[in-house]
């Protein structure tokens, strides 16, 4: 699909395109159609929007999540980080009373964590799982030594309206996922930077010799991942109405499997964003599925574990047969 | 090869009845470095509109002229003009400046960006939105330059799924869009059908007939006379002379390519102890390209295997010995059918000796006794237990045995100098009990005077009654170290000498494509 490098779908393909649907469509069809037939109220509109709201945030670190691994990268420290950045807006939100400074901080917060997670990787080159795997525990200390371990209470209420409220009819978190997968979508497919995604991971010695600052595209697409994880730690703290400092551990590796599920690959700078945003709406569909067939959620988290293997494997094949 | 249809005459070069200076030159250029005089005081103008060929043995110097050409090394000394001026190429952004652009057999392209991204990475044209990108304007645009050359690859065409013909085509337009007045080809055809070359060919004498000068290295003599308007001759790093193509022959190139070198090591006595069949290779075919191989090695015997790099022998050795996947065929050593698996390979008494002793032939941070029993723990432990005094006996054994230049069994392997760690890896293999060593470019990276040493542990092992299959591009130590050679090329055996037979210009003449 021409998708996966121009975001342009060539014309006149007819159905054959349907050969080449990766692994993660059938998945979530499947899905789709085994909770639908096991559970009379996963079909109805108030819990498909439900599905599509809870999986706002875990969009907002896929996406660029996808953009980092097409590098040949990784960012394993987004999910402190979202945390981090849901703590020092809980913190500013209650010190100022002002909700845009409290957002504009965690903004500022997560984006910064970002690109320093990018200057590490991109001059003195310490590989990316590594790096992150450094900034993570720095962010993680951060929200401990933020909050002393407790949780940050007592936020304005406005705050929790952002999660739960609607704009123009539809639920705003789904109208901020779908703005930040549009702007995204510009980014990888309409600008230069975007351009120049695959090639970091395709190529990076040809795109020097093109004459382009490599080390600097490297660390704004980690900045990039620092911002969108600041934006998605308003979602999370009005979700909760409050901070926790482990609120978002583990949110790393959802994103990274949704990627991973999506189709994107680890090698080469091969990947596309509409197989992440599947990804995040196949995890999604599996956690809310589960849940209303009264599953706990340990039991949830072994099966996106499975999911994983299996979109993967089902991607291989059809790789081998290609 | 296809019949090729010679160029027509009115296309031959004008440059000297125009006079005037050449569109760019080099004077006395000379690059060294450690131990190798790379290039040595050449001197090279290239003219507008002339294909000029450029010949040379591996390692004469073709590949450092190039890289001078395009800013990837910068000449110790000598000059270059352009159009008469003197300028300096420092960097690859220097030379495509001038438009010089160099086309290498690795190519430079982004797997999963499109045809047209990959023709302006880095040079995208702005959209009307600040920040973004015009792709109406990046792919027809890198259309006009496809048509150019008359390709008609679809832009839009991630550039992964192309062949090899057609990522040069994305090459060659690419450098065309930077308005590229020098166009320098590395052994354009190896990968190509004989339809694509026809194709690349016509494409060349249209650049040609624009203006563009071409400067093309090839092995293949059919291609040098018939496109070349002018041929140059490397050897070690000198200029031996330019002819035009109707004042010379094959064996007249071929003879400069060669010259009278000084051997620096010592022609082997007659052998007449050939023994049992150590190694027999029947019909092997596989996928990494070779094609009905047949060889075979004798105890007590040094055979070489030669050809053109590129020409499969590394392959060849890789599915001797179970590494690479093999589709057809029928190994056996020592008389015993083999069924594939290096570990196999190591039971039935076969020990590849890699072309790249750091990477895959030796544990460079482990000890050199480690790295002398790594392939021998089955034998010497078979208890499955490790026992460290057993391991260091068979270690010292073979240090004292091979004359291993180590201050212990202890020191690790990278410290040790290349003769040495050669040694090491061969003590590795007489640990294993192995009766048959694929030396793979045994000489690479080693001193005058190591290699003297690698070849005399060579002529003891075969006095010893072990069988070699020596891999080499270096064409004099075929000559002098084997008692007979096999010639490789695209991938067969194109021949084999006997001892009597055994000369540079005999495998030249079999390695080289001049059908």
């Amino acid at each position: 699909m021409s998708d996966r490098t121009m975001g342009e779908r060539a014309a006149g393909q007819g159905l054959s395109f349907l050969g080449r649907v990766p692994g993660v469509a059938f998945v979530l069809v499947a899905l789709f159609a085994i909770f639908a037939t096991l559970s009379p109220g996963f079909t109805t509109v108030p819990n498909l929007s439900n599905i599509l709201v809870q999986s706002s945030i875990l969009l907002l670190l896929a996406l660029p999540m996808t953009l980092i691994i097409m590098t040949e990268g990784l960012d394993l420290s987004i999910g402190a980080v979202l945390t981090l950045a849901s703590v020092v807006l809980a913190t500013v939100a209650l010190s100022t009373g002002s909700l845009s400074i409290a957002v504009l901080a965690a903004v500022a917060v997560g984006s910064a964590m970002g690109l320093l997670n990018g200057w590490i990787i991109a001059w003195p080159g310490i590989p990316p799982f590594v790096a992150t795997l450094g900034t993570l525990s720095i962010a993680q200390g951060l929200c401990l030594l933020l909050t002393d371990g407790q949780s940050v209470v007592g936020l304005p209420d406005e705050l929790h309206t952002v999660y739960a409220g609607y704009l123009l009819g539809l639920p705003i978190p789904i109208i901020i996922g779908a703005v930040a997968y549009a702007l995204m979508h510009l980014l990888l497919y309409h600008t230069r930077l975007g351009t120049y995604v695959p090639a970091l991971g395709g190529n990076r010695e040809a795109l020097r010799h093109a004459g382009v600052n490599d080390r600097l595209v490297l660390t704004v697409i980690y900045g990039i991942g620092g911002l969108m994880a600041g934006i998605a730690a308003l979602l999370l703290t009005s979700r909760m109405s409050s901070a926790h400092p482990t609120a978002g551990i583990g949110m790393e590796f959802d994103a990274i499997a949704a990627v991973a599920v999506g189709g994107t690959q680890f090698e080469r700078g091969e990947g596309w964003l509409l197989g992440t945003l599947l990804g995040v709406i196949t995890i999604g569909v599996l956690r809310n599925g589960l849940n209303l067939l009264g599953m706990p959620s340990s039991i949830q988290v072994v099966c996106v574990g499975l999911l994983v293997i299996l979109a993967l494997f089902l991607d291989g094949m059809r790789r081998v047969e290609e | 090869m296809v019949t090729l249809t010679p160029s027509a005459p009115t296309e031959s070069p004008v440059h000297q009845a125009a006079g005037g200076a050449p569109l760019l030159e080099l004077r006395g250029i000379s690059k060294t470095f450690p131990g190798v005089r790379a290039l040595d005081d050449v001197s090279f103008p290239i003219w507008a509109g002339e294909i000029h060929m450029l010949c040379g043995e591996n390692g004469a110097g073709k590949s450092s002229l190039m890289k001078v050409l395009c800013g990837a090394y910068v000449a110790d000394a000598g000059e270059m003009f352009h159009n008469g001026g003197k300028i300096e190429i420092k960097s690859t952004l220097d030379a495509r400046k001038l438009g010089i652009a160099v086309i290498f057999q690795e190519f430079s392209l982004i797997p999963y960006l499109s045809v047209a991204q990959n023709i302006f990475l880095g040079r995208e044209f702005p959209g009307r939105i600040p920040g973004t990108i015009d792709r109406q304007k990046i792919r027809s645009e890198a259309a006009r330059f496809l048509a150019m050359i008359g390709s008609d690859i679809d832009v839009d065409t991630p550039v992964h799924k192309l062949g090899v013909a057609q990522q040069q085509m994305v090459e060659i337009a690419k450098a065309l869009s930077q308005n590229a007045r020098v166009l320098v080809m590395d052994e354009p055809t190896s990968a190509l059908s004989d339809t694509e070359t026809e194709h690349l060919f016509g494409m060349m004498r249209r650049l040609k007939a624009n203006g563009v000068a071409i400067v093309y290295i090839s092995h293949r003599m059919a291609e040098v006379f018939l496109l070349g308007d002018r041929i140059t001759i490397l050897r070690d790093g000198k200029k031996v002379d330019t002819v035009l193509p109707n004042e010379t022959s094959v064996s007249d190139l071929v003879q400069k390519m060669v010259g009278r070198k000084v051997d620096t090591i010592h022609r082997r006595g007659d052998n007449m102890k050939a023994g049992e069949l150590a190694l027999e290779v029947k019909g092997l075919n596989a996928p990494s390209g070779i094609a009905d191989i047949n060889l075979n090695v004798r105890a007590g015997e040094i055979v070489g295997l030669c050809g053109l790099v590129g020409s499969g022998r590394t392959e060849v050795a890789r599915a001797i010995f179970g590494a690479d996947r093999i589709s057809s065929g029928q190994v056996t050593f020592f008389g015993k059918p083999f069924s594939g698996g290096p570990d196999e390979a190591t039971r039935l008494g076969v020990g590849l000796i890699p072309e790249s002793r750091k990477a895959q032939g030796l544990a460079l941070i482990r000890s050199v006794g480690d790295n002398i029993v790594l392939a021998a723990l089955d034998r010497l432990f078979p208890s499955r237990l490790f026992q460290p005094r057993t391991a260091r006996k068979a270690a010292d054994d073979m240090i004292q045995k091979l004359r291993i230049a180590t201050p212990s069994a202890r020191r690790a392997a990278q410290f040790l100098s290349g003769g040495n760690q050669q040694k090491v890896v061969v003590g590795k293999w007489l640990t294993a009990d192995a009766r048959l060593f694929i030396f793979d470019e045994p000489t690479r990276g080693i001193d005058v005077g190591a290699k003297a040493e690698v070849f005399a542990l060579m002529y003891d092992l075969v006095e010893k009654g072990a069988a070699i299959l020596m891999i080499s591009s270096e064409l004099s130590e075929i000559v002098n170290v084997c008692d007979r050679a096999y010639v490789m090329r695209e991938g067969r055996i194109a021949g084999e000498l006997p001892r009597d037979r055994l000369a540079e210009e005999n495998i030249l003449q079999l390695g080289m494509h001049h059908e």
